[in-house]
């Protein structure tokens, strides 16, 4: 679906991308992950066409910036942050649906109805004025009425609200078998059961490139036995959230979790790892 | 709906939403309503009155006012979008890069020339309730000379907003050019000329370079035919060129130099990175 080689951009002098190299295949999921900076919103606008850049990128064996049309249909987009647009919601509906072939304004209706967004009754609201998770929602039903083959996300769940969230995070599970994702995210965890594959960047480069097996560890439950060096308060409640019990009448905790669960659990934890005396998950 | 259309369709909708689509088109009408008010058509200069007298000074107005709203409005365009992230979002969508740019331009271009001709039209219509002769021809000549000028300074300021980074070079880079064009109308000229150091005819073929010169040089033609009111420039003018292919000039060049600049302009925004 897509393939990077060497891939470097720059601006300027200073490399914001550099020598990259990447392939993502159809079943992919990837979570594209690192830190402000790293070069994530880059090489997504790369493949997008938005950018030249140097070295090889093809995706659907094409070069973006030659055949952006044929490829952007075939690809849906959320950006980070929704764009000041003036145009109302029905508008702006009527586009997307008009400029994809795969599109229709029924289709959209009905992701965004999926996602808990009535779009006919906020119809004649300028987007400007809807709220930043109706924003959110919107962008993503566009998205997902194009039904793409490739669906490329820049921190998708940021805006919406937990119900969202999880309607959302159903919605990209329905897509799984049929759309390659590459999510950008600060929260790994978020995503974690969406994907088979994490790829991080930093300072443009590719530091770690790992696939996850899901299924051998998704739908195990994990035994897991925590120390913790004092009763640090803020860790204990969040042991108890995930239904720990203490152990020997002190600072072990013992719970179970399932395996799709594992990468939240451990990013949950991590905010106490100075407080953490022994870790141990079977 | 072909994308091309869907665009300008969008981009009109995007900018009629705009503030500064309401402040020009209160400029424009509002100028014509307060000629009217003034009691211009009452007045009379080198024997025009009427509603002639009305036009005069309507162009002079766009002359000076004109060119620097164009600009203003489409030198954000490009770089604007880009820094709203606007151009972001619609450059993922399949739009090609000449559907995105030409259907700007298009919207644009209705949204710059609907207020002017409209308060032209109004003008016009006013002039009938109150029974003042109608210059119909010169009208006609108007309403294309202000098409070919908003045509030209649309493609220049597409062009800057290509060329930009930032809109506030874009706006700054637009205050320059047009105070260049407005003094080369008249100051650095006459200075030149004062100076007796150049040849008329060169001096009068290099403010033939200014847009701004023509279209004025143009409108005054239509009232002045032997160009009396610009002295000896006139001359050089009418000898070379004679009134009919001055007056296609006055079309015709704006009009050319607008195509050029747009597609200047689009050639930079497809050869550089999108956003």
């Amino acid at each position: 679906m897509i393939k990077i080689k060497n891939l470097t951009k720059k601006f300027g002098k200073t490399p914001i991308l550099d020598d990259i190299n990447l392939t993502v295949k159809r079943s992919d999921r990837i979570a594209l992950i690192g830190p402000n900076g790293a070069g994530k919103t880059t090489l997504i606008r790369t493949i997008l066409g938005q950018y030249m850049f140097n070295g090889e990128l093809a995706v659907f064996d094409k070069n973006p910036r030659r055949h952006r049309v044929e490829i952007l249909d075939r690809i849906g987009y959320v950006p980070q942050l929704p764009p000041p647009i003036q145009m109302n919601v029905g508008e702006l509906v009527t586009f997307s649906a008009g400029i994809s072939r795969k599109s229709s304004i029924d289709t959209i209706y009905q992701k965004a109805a999926e996602l808990g967004l009535d779009i006919g009754k906020n119809v004649k609201k300028p987007f400007q004025k809807l709220s930043g998770g109706m924003k959110q929602k919107l962008l993503i039903a566009l998205a997902l009425g194009r039904q793409p083959d490739i669906l490329i996300m820049d921190e998708p769940a940021a805006n919406l609200d937990p119900q969202g969230r999880q309607a959302f995070f159903l919605q990209l599970i329905r897509s799984m078998e049929t759309t390659t994702m590459l999510l950008s995210s600060h929260r790994v965890d978020e995503i974690i059961n969406l994907i088979n594959r994490i790829v991080e960047i930093d300072y443009g480069r590719v530091v770690q490139d790992e696939r996850i097996d899901q299924s051998r560890f998704a739908d195990k439950m994990l035994a897991c036995r925590v120390t913790l060096t004092k009763n640090h308060e803020a860790a204990i409640r969040m042991l108890e959230d995930w239904g720990f019990k203490i152990v020997n009448g002190g600072r072990e905790f013992e719970g179970r979790f399932i395996g799709a669960e594992r990468l939240r659990f451990l990013t949950s934890i991590s905010h106490f790892a100075n407080h953490i005396q022994k870790l141990n998950i079977k | 709906m072909n994308t091309f259309f869907l665009v300008t369709l969008a981009d009109f909708r995007e900018s009629v939403r705009a503030k500064w689509f309401l402040i020009y088109s209160l400029v424009f009408g509002g100028a014509v309503i307060l000629l009217f008010v003034l009691g211009v058509t009452e007045a009379r200069v080198m024997g025009f009155t009427g509603l002639s007298r009305l036009l005069i000074t309507y162009i002079q107005l766009c002359v000076a006012i004109l060119p620097i709203l164009i600009l203003i409005s489409t030198v954000r365009s490009v770089v604007g979008d880009r820094e709203s992230n606007i151009l972001e979002y619609f450059l993922s969508m399949p739009i090609s890069l000449g559907a995105y740019f030409w259907g700007k331009i298009l919207s644009r271009f209705f949204l710059i020339f609907i207020p002017i001709s409209a308060a032209l039209l109004g003008a016009i219509v006013w002039g009938m309730v109150k029974s003042l002769a109608i210059p119909w021809q010169i009208a006609g000549y108007y309403a294309i000379f202000l098409g070919t000028l908003s045509w030209c300074f649309l493609g220049l300021g597409m062009v800057i907003s290509t060329l930009v980074k930032k809109q506030e070079w874009g706006l700054g880079l637009s205050i320059l050019i047009w105070l260049i064009l407005l003094l080369f109308i008249d100051v650095i000229l006459i200075g030149l000329m004062l100076q007796q150091q150049i040849k008329e005819s060169v001096i009068v073929a290099v403010s033939l370079l200014n847009p701004i010169m023509v279209f004025r040089a143009g409108a005054v033609l239509l009232f002045d035919p032997e160009l009396t009111s610009m002295g000896p420039a006139s001359y050089v003018i009418l000898d070379n060129m004679g009134y009919g292919g001055f007056l296609a000039f006055t079309i015709l060049y704006p009009l050319s130099l607008g195509w050029l600049f747009a597609f200047l302009g689009f050639f930079r925004f497809k050869k550089g990175d999108l956003v």
